[in-house]
């Protein structure tokens, strides 16, 4: 299906110099954009490349500030999702556009205008999956559903306007591999029967070397390449969208050209050499208030000097395992463990004082405090050493400050500015800098890189495991396999509240490992 | 014990217990109907407050001038509606703290019926009461329910138009989507702050009907200390009805119960400090939340502002 | 997240932002000061004329800053309750009835202990603090065992206090005046002994009691406290972010349990100081309170929960209560100067929250997309 360019006929959707600035900086600077009926065609760039900004400005979540937007031929201007959906555009997003306590029909029914006709919505629903092989029960509270099937939602809930031109927004990040095979096909399926424009937007190479049929290459705003995919080879392509060679695995795996991870450096033995564990967590189970399990007899054990890698979908304990370890909730049943002796769950700062440090996914929701200063957010865990009866010792917060910021090479205006106002990299610097620097015992990254570019990955991957190799246990909780596979001496795999698997670094298979995050554990003794 | 037993069977088995409990906890229902909406849309709408005293002067002056209840009523309504239309849009306009807008808010209503009301000095009469034929008599719940006066009945078709716009019009859909979602619903095309500010404004119109009532419906005066922390009890009614229509309109009935066995005593002979008394609605109240509030599920994105970008 | 691209703004776009802001905060004052000026002119008065009147009553005429002095006190103290409690991230707004409970508690003190004057004196303060304190502590217990949002709990303690008064003033084994020979001693307390009234500064022809000094020196220790001690660290990590602070071991259980005690505490002691200064002749009675909390609340939201800024606005709001002691010879209603103060609260929220959006949106922008 790769584009016979002269004979195509024109394309379905034109965009010609769109621009969109915010503020002083320019998002979007001039970009041109085909997008051609029956094709796939990939966008691919780093986090804040601009291929957000495009989107939004397409399905009408932001105006542009130039440019034009030529449909069939005919120029047209968007100005909301739902002028969108009846130009015959229409998005599917990861899950954010779920309302978790509304039933599959009624999140479906949010994305109309229009009248109000329940039995329609579900008769619609029942056609688009019977139509698209995609089971959904129509009256099922999202609630329940688990993330590959609540995308499947998001699906039925863009297809629902029969749209023509379809943009997938990372789709595949909090999909098994299998879900995202799935979703392909379905796709493609689409393309050829029905002649959709899709744009999957994406900054994982091999997504979208494998699925599209035209690629076009993102970097700081503005277009920097296009080419068809079956001309496109993985290094140059890599090259052009973070502007140099990426050398180092962990941006490798960041970027999704790490295929064969064999490819790994085995020379270095991070055997834990006898030593006991640091970290034990032992048959841990929490229910949550509405009764979801999350937790369901959870076991691991991290040693001294690794890096214990936690593979998984979203939502398969992940973020109850963080967030038991930051103290924030208590476990029903079951142990945490640091160096033999029980900490107890749930009890404020319990964990931080046996020396567990974490990184949280979101780092807004327990991570740092964006009002408070740079400074401040520094020295929040041990303000007993930069106090004294009592009194803050600005002094000595300021020093401390200044030295971490040069370390992690912080770029901010100075210690006191608020936190808020530096950009999202370097809050994550400041998170994890304050991490690191209570020297902790235990280090829990969960989704440490998530959402920042090529060059914050690499320095985070490469501090995680300069941490491991200090002695520092470092339990890394990730959904992206490429980070996973790239950092950790040994990957465990949860599913449902469990570990279901284990292997190390010696016999890392990444087919298994696909297979284990879906939950299969045929053949396997689970662990 | 044994004549304390048989004072309260007394009382509650006194037609006139029941007929004031309607009284007071229809007028606690309109609030909360209204503060159900606001609050299924995520705000937790403390200025009800204020919008039931500014119904009730509204309504007041409105019938001063005209003699006519059903303008009364009207005027009721606008007053109400001034108040949640301060507070809709300086809290999802101008995203100030819901709580200090509605604080100042019902401040700045006491301060002004206070001020107004020393210039003008309305007066009010009760509306008529009308006795629904056959209805009005089944025994005991039949004069409670229908045989009040005739502003009372506004309340009975306002339940069944509240649940109808919640549950089934695409209106109430995107109001309870931007109570438990906002970032979602935003992602959905629905402008979410717009609907909150439409939910708080259905809010300050029950409330003013409410207010209105106060006075033209059941008081026949107007003073500045009618509604007197009335309004978070209809808060707390909706908090003891779990969100629920059903629920709420309970809890209304019950806190308005509480309140006529308070007035219900002396009038049946009973002595008891008036004071203690005058405070029972309230401790009850305080208790009810305390024994009920972790029971259910409220809105996941009540009392949290939203702006876009920011969670 | 494009850290390449991010800039501050430039020194003339800050200069810019900031006449912005004083443009925006003229006009709404302004139409604050507007809307109360037709409301005086329904009245067929003159503006000036109240205006005139006003800063008689708060300022020239003699004695009266003295008397501004003494009212601001109250107000300051229940305004730096407010403050400690915003900044743990709770919204404590019943200090109406923790104030009334603070001066029943010093009401008891004084007229049912015996003892020497100074002991009975700071024993009542004291004990103020903690009756206004535990009423708030009610509102902590059924916050943090059971969710109740303090907002509503605080706001119908308010009521319970109110009725409680009631209660106390009216009842003999409470705070009823046991002296028969009263007229009035049926609903009020007995008056504080002359030994435990709050000594009193004479100066320039004005006197004032040491209220308000006790209540500077306790804004000026809470602003200490907040900015630079460990204490007021971890308090405004719990308001800002309570999962960071529970993370690093600050409970909110404990800590926002003893802030919103504090916050009641601090309005408990206003109570007390109220008395002990003359309000209603040393008396507790059933409406003793006179809307000092909810007045005192305003003050604090007008400082934006700073505790310095609300020094002024606190003698601010207490000269337009003892300038309205004036109006009656302008036959303007007193109850003009409860509707103004809450206009400019209101006035005064509208700039902040504008410049809010604006820096969002410009935050957005530098957050570069998603």
């Amino acid at each position: 299906m790769t584009g016979d360019h002269q004979e195509r006929p024109p394309a379905l959707l034109q965009l010609r110099r769109m621009t969109k600035r915010y503020g002083e900086v320019v998002a979007c600077d001039g970009v041109d954009l085909d997008l051609h009926a029956g094709e796939i065609h990939g966008i691919l760039g780093e986090n804040g490349a601009g291929k957000s900004t495009l989107m939004k400005m397409v399905i009408g979540l932001a105006l542009p500030d130039h440019g034009s937007m030529i449909l069939d031929g005919e120029s047209c201007k968007i100005y909301d999702p739902l002028d969108a959906a009846r130009h015959g555009i229409g998005m599917v997003h990861q899950h954010y556009s779920l309302v978790d306590a509304l039933t599959v029909w009624e999140n479906v029914a949010l994305g109309e205008k229009g009248a109000f006709d329940p039995g329609a919505t579900r008769a619609k629903v029942v056609e688009i999956t019977e139509r698209y092989g995609l089971e959904v029960d129509p009256d099922a509270p999202v609630r329940d559903l688990s993330a590959g099937i609540r995308q499947r939602v998001e699906i039925i809930k863009c297809l629902r306007h029969e749209p023509r031109i379809i943009i997938l927004d990372e789709p595949t990040a909090v999909l098994t591999p299998a879900e995202s095979e799935r979703l392909f096909e379905v796709l493609l399926e689409g393309v050829r029967r029905e002649g959709w424009a899709v744009a999957l937007v994406s900054h994982k190479l091999d997504e979208v070397l494998a699925a599209t049929d035209r690629i076009t290459i993102m970097r700081d705003g503005k277009v920097v390449d296009r080419v068809a995919t079956a001309d496109a080879d993985a290094p140059s392509l890599a090259r052009e969208m973070v502007g140099r060679d990426v050398t180092l695995r962990v941006g490798a795996a960041a970027i999704g050209t790490l295929a064969d991870t064999r490819i790994i450096d085995e020379t270095e033995e991070h055997g834990h050499g006898g030593l006991p564990p640091v970290l034990q967590v032992t048959d841990a189970r929490v229910k949550a208030g509405d009764g979801r399990v999350m937790l369901d007899g959870l076991s691991l054990d991290v040693y001294p000097g690794e890096v214990v890698g936690v593979a998984g979908v979203e939502g398969n304990g992940q973020t109850t395992l963080a967030r038991t370890l930051a103290s924030l909730i208590r476990l029903n049943s079951g142990k945490v463990l640091v160096e033999g002796a029980e900490v107890h769950s749930g009890k404020a700062g319990a964990m931080h004082r046996a020396g567990i440090s974490v990184i949280p996914a979101d780092r807004h929701h327990s991570g740092c405090v964006p009002e408070m200063s740079v400074a401040e957010n520094l020295v929040l865990g041990s303000l007993e050493e930069y106090s004294r009866h009592g009194v803050l010792d600005a002094d000595a917060i300021r020093l401390r400050a200044r030295d971490l910021i040069e370390e992690f090479d912080i770029h901010c205006p100075g210690c006191d500015t608020p936190l808020g106002e530096l950009s999202g990299g370097n809050q994550q610097r400041v998170v994890l800098a304050r991490s690191l620097s209570v020297r902790p015992k235990v280090l829990v990254a969960h989704q440490p890189t998530r959402g920042l570019d090529v060059g914050a990955i690499e320095y985070i991957g490469n501090r995680l495991r300069a941490a491991a190799d200090e002695g520092i246990g470092v339990l890394l909780l990730s959904t992206d396999l490429g980070e996973i596979a790239a950092l950790s001496d040994r990957i465990l795999v949860a599913y449902r509240g469990r570990i279901i698997g284990e292997m190390t670094r010696a016999d890392m298979d990444m087919e298994r490992l696909g297979l284990l995050i879906g939950g299969s554990t045929a053949g396997e003794d689970a662990a | 014990m044994g004549g304390f037993l048989a004072a309260l069977w007394d009382i509650f088995s006194s037609p006139t217990m029941y007929g004031s409990a309607v009284r007071l906890g229809g007028f606690l229902a309109f609030a909360a109907l209204g503060e159900l909406v606001a609050e299924k849309a995520g705000t937790i709408n403390i200025s009800v407050e204020g919008s039931l005293l500014a119904g009730a002067f509204t309504g007041t002056v409105a019938f001063d001038m005209t003699n006519s209840t059903v303008l009364g009523l009207l005027a009721g309504i606008a007053g109400g509606l001034i108040v949640a239309l301060i507070q809709a849009n300086m809290s999802h306009r101008l995203t100030a703290d819901q709580f200090v807008v509605g604080l100042t808010a019902n401040v700045l209503v006491l301060g002004l019926a206070g001020f107004l009301n020393g210039i003008l000095d309305p007066m009010a009469r009760r509306a008529a009461v009308i006795e629904i034929p056959l209805l009005s008599d089944i025994p005991l719940i039949g004069p409670a329910l229908f045989g009040q006066t005739w502003p009372t009945y506004l309340l009975y078709p306002l339940i069944p138009l509240t649940w109808w716009l919640l549950y089934r019009t695409r209106w109430g859909l995107e109001v309870r989507a931007v109570g438990e979602n906002p970032q979602a619903a935003d992602v959905s095309g629905i402008d979410v702050n717009k609907r909150r500010r439409q939910a708080i404004c259905y809010g300050g119109v029950l409330a003013g009907i409410g207010g209105a009532f106060l006075v033209l419906g059941q008081v026949g005066t107007f003073d500045t200390g009618a509604v007197g922390g009335r309004g978070f009890i209809a808060i707390a009614a909706v908090y003891f009805g779990g969100w629920r229509l059903g629920g709420v309109l309970l809890g209304s009935f019950l806190f308005g119960l509480a309140d006529a066995f308070r007035l219900a005593l002396p009038v049946l002979g009973y002595q008891l400090n008036a004071q203690l008394l005058a405070a029972l609605p309230y401790v009850l109240t305080l208790v009810v939340m305390y024994a009920i509030t972790k029971q259910f599920r409220q809105p996941a994105a009540l009392s949290r502002p939203f702006i876009r970008g920011l969670r | 997240m494009t850290s390449r691209t991010r800039s501050l703004p430039s020194l003339s776009a800050r200069n810019r932002s900031g006449m912005e802001m004083a443009v925006l905060y003229v006009l709404s004052l302004g139409g604050a000061v507007l809307i109360s000026g037709a409301l005086v002119a329904l009245t067929g008065n003159s503006w000036l004329r109240v205006f005139g009147a006003l800063m008689d009553g708060a300022f020239l005429a003699p004695g009266r800053w003295g008397e501004t002095l003494v009212v601001a006190a109250p107000m300051l103290l229940v305004a730096l309750g407010m403050v400690i409690g915003v900044k743990a991230g709770f919204f404590n707004i019943g200090q109406e009835g923790q104030l009334l409970m603070g001066a029943m508690a010093m009401a008891w003190v004084g007229t049912r202990l015996s003892g020497p004057g100074p002991v009975l004196l700071i024993g009542g303060l004291a004990l103020a603090v903690v009756a206004g304190g535990g009423w708030a502590g009610v509102a902590a217990v059924m916050r943090f065992r059971r969710g109740v949002p303090e907002v509503i709990s605080t706001l119908l303690l308010v009521f319970v206090a109110l009725q409680v008064s009631g209660f106390a003033v009216t009842t003999d084994w409470l705070l009823r005046d046991l002296d028969q020979n009263r007229p009035s001693r049926a609903v009020a307390s007995a008056a504080l002994p002359d030994n435990i009234h709050l000594p009193v500064i004479r100066i320039f022809g004005n006197e004032f009691n040491i209220g308000i000094i006790l209540a500077l020196l306790l804004a000026g220790l809470v602003a200490f406290g907040l900015v630079r001690t460990v204490w007021g660290f971890r308090l405004r990590m719990l308001g800002h972010n309570p999962n960071v602070a529970q993370k690093v071991g600050v409970a909110s259980t404990r800590t926002g349990a003893a802030a919103l005690c504090l916050s009641g505490g601090l309005a408990g002691l206003a109570g007390a100081v109220m008395l002990a200064g003359g309000s209603s002749g040393f008396r507790v009675t059933s409406g003793f309170a006179q809307n000092f909390g909810w007045q005192g609340l305003l003050v604090a939201l007008l400082a934006r929960s700073r505790p310095l800024a609300a020094i002024p606005m606190a003698i601010l709001f207490a000269a337009l209560r003892t300038g309205s002691g004036f109006l009656a010879a302008t036959g303007v209603d007193r109850k003009i100067v409860d509707v103004v103060q809450a206009l400019l609260v209101l006035a005064l929220l509208i700039p902040p929250a504008i410049q809010f959006i604006r820096q969002r949106r410009r935050a957005l922008a530098q957050a570069g997309e998603e």
